[in-house]
C-alpha cells in the first residue's frame, strides 16, 4: 500500500494547528519511522490515515484513492486492510489471547478454520503461539505488545502503522519489537512506526520522518 | 529501504489501476456476500448474547421481570375483555322490537301492516297484540284492574311484537338498532322501541375497556422500551473498549450492533414468556370464583385464558419491542463512541 500527503493540514476545533503543510510520499513495501516530540503531531498523522480524524486542508491518497472521496459506510472496510498497534486500543481482558487476536478476522466475516489457522500463524510469528488459551492479563508488558502485533498482523494488512510500539518496553524488547516490524517489511508490507526513541531509530537504517509542532521538518537520510 | 525503479513504477501503475476501478464499484462493496456466512454469524450472535445474559443473572432476571410485569397487565386486560365478549357471544337471546301503533289507527290498518312486517326477509315472526289483549295483560301482570276500570276507555294502543331473526348480541346489534329505526319511521308507528337496552349498555362498557386497554398497553409498551433501551445502553457502555478495538479494527457499526440487538431480543422474549405464565397463573387463580360468579347467571360458560395463539402472539410482540427498543438505545449510542 503507498500512501501520499500532499500539503495535509489539521485544525483541532479548539484552534490547535495539528498539522500543517505536511508533505510526504510512503511508498508501496517501504519502511519508515515518524519522530518529534511529543505533541509533534505523530499520532494525529496516523489516525488521518485510519480515518479516525479527518484532514481540514491538503490531500492523502492511499494506493491513489482520496481519502476525502470515502464516505462514513467505507471507512471499517479501508481500516481492514491497514494493521494498528496503537498504545491506546490495546487489549480486551475478558477474553484469550487467541480471542484478542482473532477480532479483526471475526470482524471481516472469516469462517472458523481459516480464523484458526491465521491466528496461529500470527502468535507463531510473534513468538507467542503456545500462550493462545492464556488471558494476556497473564503475560508480561513485552508480550502483551506483541499480541496486539499479532492482531495487527492476522488480516494480512498492506500496511501496518505502529504508534509508539516501544513505548514502555526495556531497550532489549524494543529492539525485538522493531525487528519484527522489520521482518513483516521484508515480505512486502509497508509500514510506519512512531517512536521518540532516537537512538533506537537510528539503528534501523530505515527512512526518518521528522515532525516539529505539526511540520514535517526532516524527510529522508537516517536520523 | 530503496527499491529499483521498475519495481517502484509497476507498483505505482498498480496502485492507478486500483484507484480506477475503486471508482467503478468501491471496493468496500466489491467482496462478495456469502449468504451462510452470515446465517452461521448470526446464529454465534444469537447464542452468545444469551449467554452473556446468563452471565449477569440477578440483573437479567430484574430486566425481565419488569417486563414481563409491564406486559402482564395489558395481557391480562385482554383476557378479561376476552372473556367479558364471550360472555355475550354465548347470551344466544331473542330480541324483540316492540312497536307502539298510533291510538286512532284501525285494526284492519294494523292488521295489514302486521303481514307486511311478517313478510320482511329479516323479520322471524310479528305477534299482534289487539287494544283488549293489551288490557287483559296490563291487568293481570300489574293488578291496576281497578283503576282501569274506571276510565272511560281502553287507553292503550295496539302493539306489534316483531321478533327479527337474528338473534341479539354485540354483532348484530347495529343491525337490529337500524331496523328499529327503520320501524319507527314508518308512518302508523308512534314508538318502536329494541328490547336491548342491556346489551346497549354493554357494547359502550365494552368500548370503553377496549379503549382503556389499548391506552395502558400503549403507556406499557413504552415503559418496556424504555427498559430495554436503558439496559443495552448500560450494556453498550460496559463493553465501552470493546467497542472502540472492534471499530479500529474495521467493524460496521452494524456489526457492533448486532450482538446487543439480539440482547434485545432476548430480554423481550423471556420477558413475553414470563408474561404469558403469569397470565396464565393468574386466570387459572381466579377461574374457580370467576366461574362460579357466571354459572349464577348463565351455564355452559367456560372462562377462557391465553390460548397458544395468544401466547405465540404476545412472545412475537415483546421480541419486536425488545429488538426496537436495544435498536434505539445502540444506534445512538454506538455512533456517539468513537475513535480519539
Amino acid at each position: 500500500m503507498e500512501i501520499e500527503f500532499q500539503r495535509v493540514g489539521k485544525k483541532y476545533e479548539s484552534g490547535h494547528d495539528a498539522l500543517s503543510q505536511v508533505s510526504f510520499h510512503l511508498r508501496q513495501g517501504e519502511m519508515a519511522f515518524l519522530t518529534g516530540h511529543s505533541g509533534a503531531g505523530k499520532s494525529t498523522l496516523m489516525k488521518l490515515i485510519m480515518m479516525i480524524e479527518r484532514q481540514t486542508t491538503g490531500t492523502i491518497l492511499v494506493d491513489g484513492v482520496d481519502l476525502r472521496t470515502l464516505g462514513k459506510h467505507a471507512i471499517p472496510y479501508h481500516r481492514r486492510r491497514v494493521g494498528v498497534v496503537f498504545q491506546n486500543h490495546q487489549l480486551l481482558f475478558d477474553r484469550s489471547v487467541f480471542h484478542n487476536v482473532a477480532l479483526p478476522l471475526q470482524v471481516s466475516g472469516a469462517d472458523d478454520g481459516q480464523t484458526g489457522k491465521r491466528v496461529r500463524a500470527a502468535l507463531d510469528k510473534v513468538g507467542l503461539l503456545g500462550k493462545e488459551k492464556l488471558n494476556p492479563m497473564a503475560l508480561s508488558g513485552g508480550e502483551q505488545q506483541r499480541i496486539g502485533i499479532a492482531r495487527a498482523v492476522v488480516n494480512k494488512p498492506q500496511l501496518l502503522l505502529a504508534d509508539e510500539p516501544t513505548g514502555n518496553l526495556d531497550p532489549r524488547l524494543s529492539a525485538e519489537i522493531m525487528n519484527l516490524f522489520q521482518e513483516f517489511n521484508r515480505v512486502g508490507v509497508t509500514v510506519m512506526v512512531a517512536s521518540h526513541d532516537l537512538a533506537l531509530v537510528a539503528r534501523m537504517r530505515h527512512r526518518v520522518l521528522t515532525l516539529n509542532q505539526g511540520r514535517m521538518v526532516n524527510d529522508g537520510g537516517f536520523a | 529501504m530503496a527499491r529499483p525503479p521498475q519495481q517502484r513504477s509497476a507498483a505505482q501503475r498498480g496502485a492507478t489501476r486500483q484507484a480506477h476501478s475503486a471508482k467503478q464499484k468501491p471496493a468496500w462493496r466489491a467482496q462478495g456476500f456469502d449468504f451462510k456466512l452470515y446465517l452461521r454469524q448470526h446464529q454465534a450472535f444469537l447464542i452468545e448474547s444469551l449467554t452473556r445474559l446468563l452471565g449477569h443473572p440477578l440483573a437479567s432476571a430484574m430486566t425481565i421481570m419488569v417486563i414481563a410485569i409491564s406486559l402482564s397487565l395489558p395481557g391480562g386486560l385482554f383476557v378479561l375483555l376476552k372473556n367479558v365478549q364471550s360472555v355475550t357471544d354465548r347470551w344466544e337471546q331473542q330480541s324483540v322490537i316492540s312497536l307502539y301503533l298510533f291510538s286512532q289507527l284501525e285494526d284492519t290498518e294494523a292488521l295489514s301492516l302486521s303481514h307486511q312486517l311478517s313478510s320482511r326477509a329479516d323479520v322471524l315472526s310479528v305477534e299482534y297484540i289487539s287494544k283488549e289483549e293489551g288490557l287483559r295483560y296490563f291487568e293481570q301482570s300489574s293488578g291496576y284492574e281497578q283503576i282501569m276500570s274506571t276510565l272511560p276507555e281502553n287507553p292503550l294502543p295496539i302493539v306489534l311484537k316483531v321478533i327479527p331473526k337474528a338473534i341479539v348480541d354485540l354483532n348484530t346489534l347495529p343491525d337490529l338498532q337500524a331496523l328499529r329505526d327503520h320501524l319507527q319511521s314508518l308512518p302508523q308507528v308512534e314508538y318502536a322501541q329494541l328490547d336491548a337496552e342491556w346489551l346497549q349498555r354493554l357494547a359502550t362498557m365494552i368500548s370503553f375497556g377496549e379503549r382503556f386497554v389499548y391506552a395502558i398497553s400503549a403507556l406499557l409498551v413504552i415503559a418496556v422500551l424504555l427498559i430495554v433501551g436503558n439496559t443495552i445502553r448500560m450494556a453498550v457502555e460496559s463493553r465501552r473498549d470493546e467497542v472502540l478495538v472492534m471499530k479500529l479494527v474495521g467493524a460496521t457499526n452494524s456489526y457492533i450492533r448486532r450482538p446487543f440487538l439480539y440482547m434485545g431480543f432476548w430480554f423481550g422474549v423471556l420477558g413475553g414468556l414470563f408474561a404469558s405464565i403469569c397470565i396464565l397463573m393468574l386466570s387459572w387463580w381466579v377461574s374457580s370464583p370467576a366461574e362460579q360468579l357466571i354459572e349464577l347467571y348463565h351455564a355452559g360458560f367456560e372462562l377462557q385464558s391465553f390460548n397458544a395463539v395468544e401466547i405465540i402472539m404476545c412472545l412475537t410482540i415483546s421480541a419486536v419491542i425488545g429488538v426496537f427498543g436495544s435498536w434505539v438505545a445502540v444506534s445512538r449510542h454506538i455512533r456517539d463512541i468513537e475513535l480519539q
